[in-house]
């Protein structure tokens, strides 16, 4: 009977470990974020991002990042500049509301870590790898995308004047 | 030449009144807030400097004794104003601001309220004249 109880205690502190070794890993992506991109005559926000952040420096296997922003968010600080690129010539955000990255992979790096996942904008994947920073409760990554990858824009017309090459730089604080 | 001074003077006073009842009204209406670019000084000092170049115009008209060709001022002085609009509507705001597809709403028609003002009272200042 004593050895059942005592089995007992050890499934039931094995259990809430569990969850211990959980939340230490679990973030809430907190108030302040931001997400600019910039490019030859595009530069601007998106100002709306949600996700599920898991990650532990001394436990990269179990790290996951799950990331959603919300494209119709963006902010280019032009009206006029904000309608054209929702519209279906640019992100065509009724048709694809989100750009989303999935993590698959994290690695240390000498600055940081690396994180490779998949990248999805405008309905287009790609596998990319993001090199970030965290300190101070604060992801920082910066990193650059080729927009014709994702099929966003064309090179024709006004649209040739926009670089192909967008530079992305994120940070995002995180709280427990 | 001095009534064609006070002219400008009044008329740039008179825009950017306007341009600040305006700038309350649409502040008041639509919840924006713009005052990182655009304030009482900047209202007041673009109108009268718009009025004051209207006033050169007109000045080196009387100069040189071609008051004939002051339709044609007039237009042109139309014609700036309304190709003057392409600076605010193509503007990008800081990232900060809210609702920036708002602002060329606001500044828009204040680029025409010195015309507006310098033309209304020209009769005025004309009568005094002759």
């Amino acid at each position: 009977m004593t050895q059942v109880k005592f089995l007992g205690m050890i499934a039931v502190i094995i259990f809430f470990s569990a969850f211990t070794v959980n939340n230490s890993m679990s973030w809430q992506i907190a108030e302040g974020y931001s997400i600019k991109f910039a490019g030859t005559d595009a530069e601007g926000i998106f100002k709306t991002m949600s996700g599920d952040i898991q990650f532990d420096e001394n436990n990269l296997d179990a790290s996951s990042f799950s990331t959603s922003i919300d494209v119709a968010s963006i902010n280019t600080g032009n009206g006029m500049k904000n309608k054209h690129a929702v519209s279906p010539k640019w992100f065509d955000a009724e048709a694809y509301p989100a750009i989303t990255f999935n993590s698959s992979k994290f690695a240390k790096s000498d600055t940081g870590y690396e994180v490779t996942g998949t990248l999805e904008i405008h309905g287009t994947k790609k596998e990319v790898s993001i090199p970030f920073t965290f300190s101070d409760n604060t992801f920082t990554g910066k990193f650059s995308v080729n927009r014709m990858d994702f099929g966003v824009g064309t090179m024709k017309g006004m649209s040739k004047k926009v670089s192909n090459e967008i530079n992305l730089e994120i940070s995002v604080p995180v709280t427990k | 030449m001095k009534n064609l001074l006070i002219h400008g003077v009044v008329a740039g006073l008179l825009s950017g009144i306007a341009g600040i009842i305006f700038l309350n009204i649409y502040i008041e209406a639509f919840g924006v807030d713009y005052s990182q670019i655009i304030n009482i000084g900047s209202i007041m000092g673009s109108s009268i400097i718009g009025c004051m170049l209207m006033t050169l115009g007109y000045a080196a008209l009387e100069k040189f004794n071609k008051q004939n060709l002051q339709g044609w001022l007039n237009i042109l002085i139309a014609v700036l104003s309304f190709a003057s609009i392409i600076g605010p509507i193509g503007m990008s705001l800081p990232l900060d601001i809210e609702f920036p597809e708002m602002f060329p709403g606001l500044v828009v028609p204040m680029h025409f309220f010195p015309a507006l003002a310098f033309f209304a009272i020209y009769p005025f200042f004309k009568q005094v004249k002759s």
